[in-house]
């Protein structure tokens, strides 16, 4: 078994006009807990690189984490959590739609799935 | 097959005798498997004690039913959770039968539309082709359920060993990557948002087959 990081995506479609303020609440609220439960802040793009006023914008906003083991220990600090939910919806005014997803490198494929 | 499950809590200083007292219902009667055992570490909202049955019938499970409910009035019992329902299990061919018993029980939001809860379904009959230490499983809607909670799916698998939990089970991509957001209350897309009971025990006679 050969461990890798492990990443997590949020990927935001901001309400138009919102991206910039969706971030920086983002940053101001959202990461510092996220960093307590073990996540780091590996980089935040916007697509298009443009802080329109009028339209939407997508933002992705990747954390790494050390290995599956940490994404389980972060995860089990999250869920009973349940001002992480709140603020999710208190952003719901900046957020148009939105996913999470996991993902890793694909040199540590086969090492995640030998287990 | 018919099957009942209940995740028992207990006081320690009487788990024994009604785990002895559940034990006894099970002698000779017309369950085809029973298990009565201590939950083990790692078991979350799983109870102290776990009661599994499998019958041929409902009928078979009917003619006992009302022994092992005044057993389970028992006043050192705190709470009852479980699950009664129909289903056969998948035995996963060219693995070794396993020697714990694990169930999930869960609840799917219940405004979640027929589709997602197909799609729901899928992943996670596929989850046990990715974890090599589960040597039979099954996934059942339950006829009837007990407890606080109304659990729409119950999720039982034959581990090799609890390690096979801990290890394979937990730390397979399909696992957290796939699976998981259906639970994750940060995934947009999770309709599992009450809290499940994962129970796990020892359970030598294979259960599931």
């Amino acid at each position: 078994m050969a461990d890798g990081p492990v990443y997590v995506v949020d990927r935001v479609v901001t309400r138009p006009g919102r991206a910039k303020d969706f971030i920086d609440c983002y940053l101001a609220e959202y990461a510092p807990g996220a960093r307590d439960r073990g996540m780091s802040l590996r980089d935040i793009l916007v697509s298009p690189p443009i802080w329109f006023a009028d339209q939407v914008n997508t933002v992705t906003i990747t954390w790494s984490l050390p290995d599956a083991r940490a994404w389980w220990e972060m995860t089990w600090k999250s869920r009973p959590d349940a001002s992480i939910g709140q603020w999710w919806d208190a952003v719901a005014g900046l957020v148009s739609e939105r996913s999470r997803s996991v993902a890793a490198a694909p040199d540590d494929i086969d090492g995640l799935c030998d287990v | 097959m018919f099957s009942v499950t209940r995740l028992i809590d207990v006081s320690a200083d009487h788990l024994a005798r009604v785990a002895d007292s559940l034990e006894n219902l099970t002698v000779d009667g017309p369950a085809r498997h029973a298990i009565v055992a201590p939950t083990l570490a790692g078991s979350r909202n799983g109870g102290d004690l776990l009661l599994h049955l499998r019958f041929e019938t409902q009928d078979d499970w009917q003619s006992v039913a009302a022994e092992f409910e005044s057993a389970l009035t028992d006043p050192a019992i705190t709470r009852v959770t479980g699950a009664d329902y129909h289903g056969a299990a998948t035995v996963v061919a060219d693995r070794t039968p396993g020697t714990v018993y694990r169930t999930l029980l869960l609840r799917v939001e219940p405004d979640t539309d027929a589709e997602t809860v197909n799609r729901f379904e899928a992943d996670l009959c596929a989850l046990p082709g990715y974890v090599s230490s589960i040597g039979a499983w099954q996934l059942t809607r339950p006829a009837h359920t007990v407890g606080a909670t109304e659990w729409t799916h119950v999720f039982e698998q034959e581990f090799s060993d609890a390690d096979g939990i801990m290890g394979p089970y937990l730390m397979h991509p399909f696992h957290w990557a796939v699976v998981d957001q259906w639970f994750d209350p940060e995934c947009p897309n999770a309709i599992v948002r009450e809290r499940v009971c994962h129970s796990f025990c020892e359970s030598p006679a294979h259960a599931l087959r």
